[in-house]
């Protein structure tokens, strides 16, 4: 008996037709048991195969041997896909190297956001800071990632390379709408994707000997 | 009236007019950094060079100019007409210039543009000028060219403290000198002054002296750049955030005419500034004016009181009628308030003369300060003529208090919390009082003084009309949403007739500037049209 392929080998194209034959009326097939059997016994080929690779720790990985014939679900949250490279996760606020914000509250980010999830409260830096009149700083920096649509737009309008959203963490679900405001502390004590806090544009400050060109100290 | 032809269209002048001047007034602008119609010309920026064109009996003034050749990979001599300033030229009967139209003019103003953003810093991002900059502005009309120099540019001073509350930042400074013009000439304080030349130009402020005074404010205000930033301002908002509403300046009865700067999302002020009236106070404002937007939130009564206990609105008109029955209308003493619009003024008297039928009138408000010949009035009231004009027999503040003692009035209803009496004492005479009712939008003695407080709006929150010292009637714009339970102090003077038993006929703010304006004397009005300027 040839049965019916649901799923052919070859896929239907004008030149090669396929004819799609019809299962006969036959009391094996009418009675479905055959069938039945066939299905569960299937399901449990599945079962014992993956119970025995999980018991060996031989599992495929699902993710780079997707075509394997085996597994196609995987164990969330203990296995995760790798997002691609360029994935928009949650934001993050880089720092520079005295850890002070990058974010100079120059309010590009809030004003290209379309979803206005952004928050900023510019400040002064303190009597005697350096950087004082020169910049500003942000008191608050306030993200609402419930209203973010992750969009990327924040990142592209910032001039300072001071918002990210290069953590490769998506939005975490919570069991309350408060605990999705994030804060200027929090944000900042994301690290990248690989785990640090180091960036390949780091910042070049007046009078440090990588600044380019001439500056307030050194002149022509 | 003698006209001459811009870009092909008739623009009348009048004698000694100049043709960015005449240009101006029929509402075209030709770009301009150092050019201010207030101050005396500089023509140092050079941005609003124009084309003359040759009449038919005279040849164009040319000059030999080095044009680069990319072709030729060469400089090579052309010669070009000798373009004019037009904020110096004077506009001759039947002359023909050339501005938008000439290509001479588009490539001298895209070189200007070039210059003077050599040495910018462009750090648009943390410029409080950001939005309003005339270097943005004309770069996106007329200049649109990228970065040709690859040095680093000239550094020079930031964040330079000029006094009290200017800060200035010598790189984005273009060097239009209307800063130091408007010290020279409107605020006769001579104090800046410009040294070095070229690259290294800047302003600075004359050895030994700081930016005092009471104009400081406008040297910020006619800054076409970033270079002079208020330190109120500063750091606070983006431009691009704000609403603008016209409103007219509280401070003084001078009613300087003004654009009132808020943010709606946080229903907050930031700015106060000058719009333009020929007839009140020209281009200008002084510093307290500029600032006195943040009366607007300062000292607020938000909610109704009951002996000083916050209560609902309906305890506290419970709690007037009940003071006010039985109430013989001869000793009810109705107190105006020069710090409040007409409006609210009117419908105060409305209430004591039609209602009630009381017609002992008292005038409170501030007490008279600082004055000087440039913009800033004696008197610390915005409304005083508008009170005058509608009640002429008011007696002074002084009067009440007399009264009061004298137990000639028991009962009072004044409209405003400020009174010519220093802000913390109160006034030992109002403790005589049976009952005293206030409609205020700030704090003050008379708020502290009276047995029930109902919350108003202040000009900013509801829209009004000042009669200035000039008697020229103006209007200032709602801008602000009211607070708490804040309304229009002519609604809650409404509240207060309906609950004393009285039908108030008044219900909209169109039906008061109706009666008002067959009310009112003609002569204290003007015409929209030098109101609306």
């Amino acid at each position: 008996m040839t049965q019916a392929a649901a799923f052919p080998k070859k896929r239907a194209t004008p030149f090669t037709p396929v004819v799609v034959k019809h299962a006969e009326r036959s009391l094996s097939n009418q009675s479905y048991i055959p069938e039945i059997i066939r299905g569960v016994g299937e399901s449990m080929r599945h079962f014992f195969r993956n119970t025995k690779e999980m018991w060996k720790n031989d599992r495929p990985d699902p993710v780079t041997q997707r075509l394997d014939k085996g597994i196609t679900t995987i164990s969330y949250p203990e296995q995760k896909r790798p997002y691609p490279e360029r994935f928009r996760g949650l934001h993050r606020l880089m720092a520079r190297d005295d850890g002070s914000p990058r974010c100079v509250a120059c309010l590009c980010c809030s004003t290209a956001c379309p979803a206005q999830c952004i928050f900023i409260e510019a400040g002064e830096y303190p009597e005697g800071d350096k950087r004082r009149g020169y910049e500003r700083f942000p008191v608050r920096f306030v993200i609402d990632e419930l209203r973010c649509i992750f969009c990327g737009f924040c990142v592209e309008a910032c001039p300072c390379d001071a918002i990210r959203m290069d953590t490769g963490v998506h939005a975490t679900p919570y069991d309350s709408r408060d605990q999705f405001i994030y804060d200027k502390g929090l944000l900042m004590s994301f690290a990248g994707r690989d785990g640090s806090h180091k960036t390949e544009n780091p910042r070049h400050e007046p009078g440090e000997k990588t600044h380019p060109g001439i500056d307030r100290e050194r002149s022509h | 009236m003698p006209t001459f032809k811009l870009d092909g269209k008739e623009i009348p002048f009048e004698t000694g007019d100049t043709i960015i001047a005449a240009a101006a007034r029929v509402g075209i602008e030709i770009p301009h950094y150092c050019w201010h119609p207030g101050l005396s010309i500089a023509a140092n920026c050079r941005m609003c060079l124009i084309e003359v064109m040759p009449s038919a009996t005279q040849r164009s003034p040319l000059l030999d100019i080095l044009e680069w050749d990319a072709t030729l990979q060469d400089y090579r001599t052309v010669r070009k007409p000798k373009l004019q300033p037009a904020c110096q030229m004077a506009a001759t009967e039947g002359a023909e210039i050339q501005s938008n139209a000439s290509e001479n003019v588009a490539v001298a103003r895209k070189a200007v543009q070039e210059f003077l953003l050599l040495n910018h810093p462009v750090d648009c991002p943390i410029c409080d000028q950001s939005g309003e900059c005339k270097l943005q502005d004309y770069w996106l009309e007329y200049g649109r060219f990228k970065k040709r120099m690859g040095d680093e540019p000239v550094h020079k001073p930031k964040a330079v403290v000029f006094g009290p509350t200017i800060v200035y930042d010598a790189e984005r400074c273009v060097m239009c000198t209307r800063c130091i013009r408007f010290m020279d000439e409107v605020a006769h304080d001579p104090v800046l002054e410009m040294r070095e030349r070229g690259n290294h130009n800047e302003i600075c402020v004359a050895d030994g002296h700081a930016l005092t005074g009471h104009y400081t404010f406008m040297t910020e205000h006619v800054c076409p750049v970033g270079a002079l930033t208020t330190k109120d301002f500063r750091f606070k908002a983006r431009v691009w955030f704000l609403r603008t509403a016209k409103s007219i300046c509280q401070g003084c009865a001078t009613g300087c005419n003004s654009y009132l700067d808020y943010d709606p999302r946080y229903n907050r002020a930031y700015r106060h500034r000058p719009r333009d009236n020929e007839q009140v106070n020209k281009y200008w404002m002084c510093d307290e004016g500029m600032l006195s937007y943040r009366r607007i939130h300062e000292d607020r009564v938000s909610e109704p009181r009951l002996q000083g206990k916050t209560v609902s609105a309906s305890a506290a008109l419970q709690a007037i009628k009940q003071a006010f029955a039985g109430v013989s209308p001869n000793s009810v003493a109705v107190v105006f308030s020069a710090q409040h619009s007409l409006e609210d003024n009117w419908a105060l008297r409305e209430l004591a003369k039609t209602l009630l039928g009381t017609t002992s009138f008292y005038v409170s408000g501030l007490p008279d300060g600082y004055e000087d010949k440039i913009l800033i009035h004696r008197d610390k009231n915005p409304n005083r003529e508008g009170v005058a004009a509608l009640a002429r027999d008011a007696k002074s503040f002084a009067d009440l208090v007399t009264d009061i003692r004298a137990g000639r009035a028991t009962h009072v209803i004044a409209l405003g919390g400020e009174a010519p009496l220093d802000h913390h004492d109160g006034e030992p005479a109002f403790e005589k009082l049976q009952a005293m009712v206030t409609i205020a939008a700030h704090d003050g003695p008379l708020t502290r003084a009276a047995t029930v407080v109902l919350p108003a709006t202040t000009w900013a929150e509801a829209s009004g009309t000042y009669v200035n010292a000039k008697g020229i009637r103006q209007v200032a714009d709602k801008a602000l949403e009211p607070i708490g339970g804040a309304a229009p102090a002519w609604t809650q003077i409404a509240h207060v007739a309906r609950s004393l038993g009285l039908n108030p006929q008044w219900g909209e703010l169109k039906q008061i500037r109706t009666r008002l304006s067959s009310e009112v004397p003609a002569q204290t009005a003007t015409s929209s049209t030098q109101t609306e300027s």
